[in-house]
């Protein structure tokens, strides 16, 4: 039986410089790629993001300078 | 009321994608002349220069760095010039760039048959070389992004996100890889040994897979099926999510080309676990790309350049599924070291990144040319001739590999092999002849391709050509 509180148990202590780094790293990409999907799937935007999608489209509109 | 002229830059991007066409023919005979070296070996001849050995390398850098790089550089210079409604930041850079990769290749041609080599797979290239990709590249990004910058839009569209994604990582994976101390001109020796060295490669190995040949090819995908559909992509939110997914997550993926080997065991399960993460942005994309054509599936019909852009994605499906697949540990058990890997690779390179290439070459002749292709029906023929010869290559390689593990894993009933390795070699004779044939009708498709291009420049005249856009406000 393995008790989970075992299984995620870790010795702060032993941690070495690189351990911290890569721990630092995982972190904090994972939080940013939460944020990316927060921001990109927040429902207010949605009509703002998807207006992007007709640039290919609409080169003839853009080479006139309309933005 | 006027006529607006935007001035592109153009006649690089012309040059950029008639060389990688030129490179797809190059690359793939040498493909070719390999198989045919495997299933019958009297074509070595004895000849160093020529053996398998020395040929393998420089069919990966002509395919990977001399077709598909020239195919990102015509690629990422045309799309950035039309989302942004604004010239190149410097058309002398991108010139230097065009010289200054081709002596990249043409330094390889040399070198790689002569045994010149760093022994690191896919940054075969000796550390002179080494030093003149980066520069090369830097300057390809540089003028690219500051193209970016001088855009007379308010937004970046997301095909331009994914070039730039590719241009910051391969610089970082590039230097980092071939740190070397060099003892001769032509000898190097990299700063790391051991297993760090296999965790630096393959921390390379994977993710020029993942920036250069997807992100960089993503970038085309999401440009030129909108173009030639005349569809917008079918959600733009799920292209962002798309891109930032495959941003964050592909670095992590390495370490699954080293499962049980001396590098730590928890690295190998990391890159198993995101390799199966991945499959979910993969596959929002590949998703994205297709359903772009919703209401419009009839263009496939009469459309043979949406032909190969279509079945591209489906290999682009295809391959991102059997790679996590084949990380997993008690799959690889089976798969690594095998043919199956061969195929794998295979299905993406063939299937993804040459279909969705042609299908944007083929595009952006006709828009550079100002003209129609010189025949729709070579078009078809190389369509097919492309799928065929990719699905008969994939097909030989996957057979002969899950052969292979299943023979060097057969035990007896006394603990002993069941069979020699010779024997596991002499069984793949007929799948390394049909893995022949298979590339020989891939490289023909290729030449009819050449065929085709060369004949449709040659058929219009200077002022045809695409050097500005007219537009009537």
């Amino acid at each position: 039986m393995i008790n989970a509180a075992d299984y995620f148990h870790t010795e702060w202590a032993a941690m070495s410089l690189h351990d911290w780094i890569g721990t630092i790293i995982t972190v904090t990409v994972f939080i940013l790629m939460i944020g990316a999907y927060v921001v990109v799937l927040d429902p207010k935007r949605k009509n703002e993001l998807e207006a992007q999608r007709h640039i290919p489209l609409d080169e003839g509109r853009l080479e006139k300078g309309e933005k | 009321m006027g006529t607006t002229q935007v001035k592109y830059d153009f006649e690089v991007v012309k040059w950029f994608s008639v060389m990688a066409v030129v490179y797809l023919v190059v690359g793939t005979l040498i493909g070719v002349y390999i198989a045919s070296e495997l299933a019958w070996p009297f074509l070595n001849f004895d000849i160093p220069q020529i053996s398998f050995g020395r040929l393998r390398p420089l069919h990966t850098n002509a395919v990977i760095f001399a077709f598909g790089g020239c195919t990102l550089m015509a690629t990422a210079f045309y799309s950035v010039q039309r989302t942004g409604s604004t010239s190149l930041w410097s058309n002398k850079m991108a010139w230097l760039t065009f010289w200054g990769w081709n002596l990249v290749i043409v330094s390889a041609v040399i070198t790689l048959p002569l045994g010149l080599t760093q022994s690191k797979e896919y940054a075969e290239l000796e550390w002179p070389i080494d030093i003149l990709i980066a520069a090369v590249w830097l300057m390809f990004s540089f003028n690219f992004m500051m193209t970016v910058a001088k855009r007379k839009t308010s937004h970046i569209y997301v095909s331009n996100w994914f070039f730039m994604g590719m241009m910051v990582m391969i610089t970082y994976l590039h230097v980092v890889n071939s740190l070397a101390i060099p003892v001769s001109l032509f000898k190097s020796y990299s700063v790391f040994s051991g297993v760090q060295d296999a965790m630096i490669q393959w921390w390379w190995g994977h993710n020029a897979v993942g920036f250069y040949l997807t992100a960089g090819f993503l970038g085309i995908m999401y440009y030129f099926v909108p173009k030639q559909t005349g569809r917008p992509i079918f959600s733009y939110r799920l292209s962002v999510l798309h891109f930032w997914t495959l941003m964050f997550g592909y670095v992590w993926l390495g370490a699954h080309h080293l499962q049980y080997t001396a590098l730590p065991d928890w690295t190998g399960s990391l890159g198993a676990a995101v390799s199966l993460a991945m499959i979910i942005p993969s596959w929002g994309g590949a998703m994205n790309g297709m359903m772009t054509l919703s209401g419009a599936w009839d263009k496939l019909r009469t459309d043979y350049i949406l032909r190969f852009m279509v079945v591209s994605l489906a290999f682009y499906a295809m391959s991102t599924f059997e790679g996590p697949v084949m990380a997993v540990k008690t799959v690889n058990a089976l798969s690594h070291y095998t043919d199956w890997t061969i195929g794998h690779v295979h299905s993406g390179a063939l299937g993804w990144v040459v279909m969705i290439s042609a299908g944007a070459i083929y595009h952006m002749v006709t828009r550079l040319w100002n003209t129609e292709m010189f025949s729709a029906k070579l078009v078809n023929l190389h369509f097919w001739m492309a799928t065929v010869g990719a699905v008969i290559y994939v097909t030989a390689m996957w057979v002969s590999g899950i052969m292979q593990g299943l023979m060097w894993r057969d035990y007896d009933e006394f603990g002993t092999l069941s069979y020699t390795f010779a024997e596991s070699v002499a069984a793949m004779h007929p799948y390394y002849v049909m893995r022949a044939v298979g590339g020989l009708i891939f490289f023909s498709g290729a030449v009819v391709m050449l065929f085709n291009v060369l004949m449709t420049i040659r058929s219009t005249s200077p002022a045809s050509s695409m050097r500005a856009i007219p537009v009537t406000p």
